[in-house]
């Protein structure tokens, strides 16, 4: 397709961006016409954020051009981008949660008075045009993670941003609502709006774009200009490098053990004090993958706290080990034999501050003891035989456990968690963010670990990775278990409507 | 106890209330944007030594009470490029310019100590008002920086409730990468925020050395910018209720003076026999006991306090 | 436009806190000395006079570390708390309690040996300070109360108590109308090392050993650690944050009722409103400083001790000996500032001055980047 570079609304051009000790981006390209769904694709650690984050002004680039609608740009800020006409939607949201629907929609770009109905009524004016149902009086809080990425949305109409980047936006939203997504997005592009698509859900890719560009270690390495041409299997190459790089195979079913851990009628709160989780009832053999599913915010973490005894339920038992053990605490019920890899790695599951050896005891220091005197040797030796048995290249130990990077730091945690032979693990989110070789690595400890006869309640928001590994997978939504599927292969379309609440009998 | 008494009371009550408020609407301003500044008690000293001085050189209050405002201003902005600009630690640095504050007004006042300022605030008799019994003399014939006050009390609610830099102080507390992604500069708002506040705590400060007790000692903010800090906890950020325990505290610095001097027994103990120095500790004991029962009463609830009060903000972090 | 942005550096100046402390003593001199020479005083005279009072001789060490004592045990007592991420900044507060219960005692036992009744005064000091922080801890560990507030509101209680006992209850009957409170008893005073110098010191070396030792060596310390820097993986451990709270903060106010202990017996005659000085204030600065470090607190009371010698020494120059405060605020500012130039760089940035690509040679590409 011919075009000149003034066509290309934007024209990111030999961007190079370097954090200490890592290089983001070594001179990479990506190009977006205007009025198409141009797909930003690459491994984690690729560059696409930092890409990202350079055209919304976040980053300030070390080299390289910024070109926007055939202008060179030199972004100080996020507002030189906004100005421009950039518009960004985090994967993170940035959302103020106590302030309204409206309030976030005008934040940056609002009248110097403030006429609060006034505002509500074009904010509601705006979102029906776009056929997205926001009531611009409801504080964010009380939105589900869909309701907030269309006030993402309209956020960048309000400025009415003539570029969006949309960055993981499916990571938030149920099969259902990921489609609905897809229409709003083509009917911006329609308008002559370009978007940028940033996503390693390759099937939604397929689906939703129209081009796309790959990146690999900081550099562009691929652009197709036209998606049909192309099939998954070749673009997945494209960003891995080589071919596979898939998820461990569903390993042979096992005969189930004995029941180890059970939840009877598991009511719990949330920390604004809101009901989290109603009337949970499940159980976890020894030698299974009880696999939990679920659009994020659905009670998933709380019932993951309630399980270690991170949160007290108020109402229900848990059983482990045919104990009772609704009021232990969560050392009490490690030393049972229950282990967690919470989904919260640094600041639940690891001390950022403290050393790889203080880490590495965080579970087993009270028997590293001498009277009083905690045996620093035997805290380092323990910390060693983890390091080397679990592969963790861990740099120097007494270094704070901060500077490991995120695949060696999930290798750690599990280590630890696995150390002492537990009966039960609960594992939370385990291969979210970790590059390929880190996925494969956590997810076939797993995979080992159930051979061995661990019982093991895995909960991910990547749907594969469960069908890959569980032997029964559980839906949650809404605080409550909605539906249940054994090792047979179900639909995962049956699978999305009961995410979304929606049942078949 | 007489009736001149009583009003007495409530008169000091106004005028120890618009002290306290004054600056603790300063204190306010920088929370909502997420700055702590704990450096009110030093902020307000530096006003009082310096709105004296100038009050001593000119002979003009209100040049007095500007120039103690600028002051104020100048001290926070100091607080602003350590904590907001640099990035370091908020508690720290409020904490060195509280310390830093009180030597430097120590220094900067040493050759005024016991001297008499020639002119100062008159109350200003409201026209009609002012003669009610009662309300009148208590409400509508003070010194015009009680109205002033009010009036500032009223401005703030207003920019922070219903304009466009409101909404960004109120965003930029709860989350600065949010503000700075919707395109507002966080170290600017918070940087004004801040030196904004400044300039209360310092005006505050020469309302007490050119008005409530004309003169300057050292230690003469005696803690009054503490509870200033703590007022800020018990109005839970909202301006409204910020003025209520002003009000409730304005009443507490004035009675513990006059206590001693009412003929009245609580429990069958006479009020008057009791030593001043135990009296004085009746305001801080008060701000302790608040403090408990509010956090008490709200024990459940996730807190009001703005979501980024503390914390810094580096945008290319990561 | 061309504008500075502080970008974080690739290689971190291999600098400490150490340095940072000295770049801030260095700041606060010159900025003391514009002080000085604005308001016509000599900056070397001042200086001189400073550094001769508090280091020339063994008499003038002797003061030096007389006033290092309460200091470091001030700035420890903030330090303990500070480990756990918690603020007490009423030691100054703390320390009026621990002498005015360690008063209260040897009025009752004056009748006892000085060995004894000093030991006992000790005591009595911790658990003075202890009970005036009792409150702010029960509050912050059970309510979640801010305890910066409270503990300083404390403080001016604890010294209108003081005052409160001067003038009534307490009053020297001997003292022929002055508001004073009678000398403590002869045999209790700290017995002297050299100089101006007493075992007070030795027992904040002490203190400071072992609590270096408890943080760094023991199982309880490591809890504290945990707890005060990742509060949420302490609980995933089972440490109880709540019991770790109130015993920090419970040391706490012990370890600066103990400095009220010292002081009263080894430096002061009597108890008096003037008796806590500033310590507890300045202590947190020292604290503060010592980035919550034992071996860090003993240096910088040391050198603020040195500072607080010098800046009496030059009242007889004429000189307010308010420029110590100065210096001591000015010096934990200079820190804070140099500690983020050696983490941070300027970095000028705009359409000229984008590309500071020189910089560096071959760097890894290690890492996921999130």
């Amino acid at each position: 397709m011919a075009s000149t570079d003034a066509d290309y609304a934007v024209w990111l051009r030999g961007i190079e961006k370097r954090f200490p000790g890592v290089i983001a981006c070594a001179g990479a390209d990506l190009r977006v016409r205007p009025g198409t769904i141009h797909a930003l694709l690459g491994e984690n650690g690729a560059g696409k954020t930092t890409m990202v984050s350079v055209l919304s002004g976040v980053y300030r680039p070390d080299g390289g051009e910024v070109w926007v609608n055939g202008q060179r740009r030199f972004f100080q800020s996020p507002a030189d981008a906004i100005a421009a006409g950039v518009g960004m939607v985090y994967q993170e949201f940035r959302l103020v949660p106590t302030l309204t629907v409206a309030e976030n929609i005008v934040l940056g770009a609002a009248p110097g008075l403030l006429r609060s109905a006034e505002i509500e009524e074009r904010v509601a004016e705006l979102s029906a045009a776009y056929g997205m149902a926001a009531d611009p009086t409801r504080p964010v809080w009380q939105l589900s993670m869909g309701e907030r990425q269309r006030v993402e949305i309209l956020k960048a109409l309000w400025r009415n941003a003539s570029v969006l980047v949309m960055d993981e936006p499916t990571a938030v939203l149920t099969p259902g609502e990921a489609a609905e997504l897809g229409l709003t997005l083509k009917a911006m592009a329609e308008d002559g709006r370009s978007i940028i698509y940033i996503s390693h859900k390759l099937d939604q890719v397929v689906a939703f774009c129209d081009e796309a560009t790959v990146l690999r270690q900081g550099k562009t390495v691929a652009t197709v200009d036209n998606l049909d041409d192309v099939d998954l299997s070749s673009l997945a190459e494209m960003m891995v490098g080589s071919s596979g790089g898939g998820y461990v195979q569903r390993p042979p079913a096992l005969e189930a053990g004995p029941e180890v851990l059970a939840l009877q009628g598991i009511s719990a709160l949330n920390d604004r004090g809101l009901p989290a989780l109603a009337d949970i009832n499940m159980t976890v053999h020894s030698g299974e993958i009880v696999g939990i599913v679920g659009v994020s915010g659905n009670g998933q973490k709380e019932l993951a706290e309630v399980v270690t005894g991170l949160r007290r339920p108020s109402q229900g038992r848990v059983t482990f080990k045919e104990q009772d053990v609704t009021e232990a605490s969560p050392a009490d019920r490690y030393r049972l034999g229950l282990a967690y890899v919470p989904e919260d790695r640094i600041g639940v599951g690891l001390a950022p501050k403290m050393s790889v050896v203080d880490n590495a005891v965080v579970r087993s220091y009270r028997s590293q003891r001498r009277g009083l005197m905690l045996v620093m040797a035997k805290c380092v030796q323990f910390c060693q035989d983890l390091v080397e048995r679990f592969g963790v290249r861990a740099g120097r130990l007494h270094d704070p456990v901060a500077g490991l990077s995120g695949g060696n730091l999930q290798r750690l945690l599990l280590g630890r968690e696995l150390a002492e032979q537990p009966a039960v693990l609960v594992a939370a989110q385990p291969t979210r963010g970790l590059d390929v070789q880190g996925v494969a690595a956590i997810q076939s400890h797993l995979a080992d670990q159930r051979a061995d006869g661990v019982g093991i309640l895995l909960i991910s928001e990547d749907l594969d990775e469960l069908l890959a590994l569980s032997d029964r997978l559980l839906v949650m939504f809404e605080g409550r278990v909605v539906a249940e599927y054994g090792p047979d292969v179900t639909p995962r379309t049956v699978i999305g409507e009961a995410m979304a609440g929606q049942v078949r009998a | 106890m007489s009736e001149a008494a009583l009003i007495g009371l409530f008169v000091a009550t106004v005028q120890f209330g618009t002290l306290v408020f004054l600056a603790a609407l300063g204190e306010l301003i920088a929370e909502r944007a997420g700055v702590l500044n704990l450096g009110v008690e030093g902020m307000m000293t530096m006003g009082a030594v310096s709105g004296f001085m100038v009050g001593l050189e000119t002979g003009s209050p209100w040049a007095a009470f500007f120039a103690a405002a600028a002051v104020g201003s100048l001290v926070g902005g100091f607080h602003a490029l350590v904590s907001v600009v640099l990035g370091a630690d908020q508690v720290v640095s409020g904490l060195a310019l509280t310390i830093g504050g009180l030597g430097l007004a120590a220094y900067v006042g040493r050759n005024v100590v016991g001297e008499r300022p020639e002119t100062q605030f008159t109350d200003l008799g409201i026209a009609g008002l002012a003669d009610i019994p009662w309300i009148g003399e208590i409400f509508f014939d003070q010194p015009p920086v009680v109205y002033l006050t009010v009036l500032l009390g009223l401005a703030v609610w207003f920019v922070l409730a219903r304009t466009r830099l409101g909404l960004a102080i109120r965003a930029v507390g709860e989350s600065a990468p949010t503000t700075d992604t919707a395109g507002h500069s966080v170290m600017a708002l918070r940087s004004v925020a801040v030196m904004v506040g400044g300039a209360f705590a310092g005006a505050a400060g020469s309302f007490l050395s050119l008005y409530m007790a004309p003169g300057w000692t050292e230690g003469m903010v005696a803690g009054r910018g503490w509870i200033a800090v703590a007022l800020v906890i018990f109005g839970a950020w909202r301006p409204g209720r910020l003025a209520l325990g002003a009000l409730l505290f304005g009443f507490t610095l004035a009675l513990q003076p006059r206590l001693q001097t009412f003929d009245i027994e609580v429990l069958g103990l006479d009020v008057s026999s009791i030593s001043p120095a135990l009296l004085g500790i009746l305001p801080f004991v008060l701000t302790v006991v608040v403090l408990v029962i509010i956090s008490w009463r709200h024990r459940h609830r996730p807190s009001v306090a703005p979501a980024a009060l503390g914390l810094p903000y580096r945008r290319e972090e990561r | 436009m061309i504008r500075p942005v502080l970008a974080r550096r690739e290689r971190v100046v291999p600098a400490t806190q150490a340095a940072g402390f000295v770049l801030g003593v260095v700041v606060a001199l010159i900025l003391g000395a514009i002080l000085l020479w604005v308001s016509d005083h000599s900056p070397a005279e001042v200086y001189e006079r400073m550094f001769d009072s508090a280091f020339k001789g063994t008499d003038s060490l002797s003061r030096t570390l007389e006033r290092a004592t309460p200091l470091a045990l001030t700035g420890l007592s903030v330090a303990v708390a500070g480990s756990m991420g918690l603020w007490n900044i009423g030691a100054e507060g703390q320390m009026m309690a621990g002498a005015i219960v360690a008063t209260g005692v040897a009025m009752i036992a004056d009748g006892l040996s000085g060995p004894l009744l000093i030991a006992l005064m000790m005591a009595s000091g911790v658990v003075g300070g202890m009970a005036l922080m009792i409150g702010p801890a029960l509050a912050r560990s059970h309510l979640r109360v801010s305890e910066i507030i409270t503990t300083l509101m404390l403080v001016y209680v604890a010294i209108r108590v003081v005052e409160w006992l001067e003038t009534g209850p307490w009053k020297d009957p001997e003292s022929f109308g002055f508001a004073v409170i009678e000398p403590v008893p002869e045999q209790a005073a700290l017995p002297g090392l050299f100089g101006r110098a007493n075992i007070g010191m030795l027992i904040a070396l002490g203190l400071l050993l072992v609590f270096w030792l408890a943080v760094s060596r023991t199982a309880w310390g490591y809890e504290l650690r945990l707890a005060g820097s990742s509060p949420d993986t302490a609980r995933y451990a089972g440490v109880s944050l709540r019991r770790k709270v109130l015993t920090a903060l419970l040391l706490s106010g012990g370890i600066a009722g103990l400095a009220g202990a010292v002081q009263l017996t080894g430096s002061a005659v009597r108890l008096e409103s003037g008796l806590s000085n500033g310590y507890g204030f300045a202590g947190i600065i020292v604290a503060a400083l010592a980035l919550m470090r034992p071996s860090g607190v003993a240096v910088v009371a040391f050198v603020f001790g040195a500072v607080q010698v010098g800046g009496q020494s030059i009242q007889t120059l004429g000189v307010s000996s308010a420029i110590a405060d100065i210096l001591q605020a000015m010096i934990l500012f200079g820190a804070l500032v140099a500690v983020v130039f050696f983490n941070y760089r300027i970095q000028w940035s705009g359409p000229g001055g984008e590309s500071s690509i020189a910089e560096s040679g071959e760097p890894d590409l290690a890492g996921e980047v999130a």
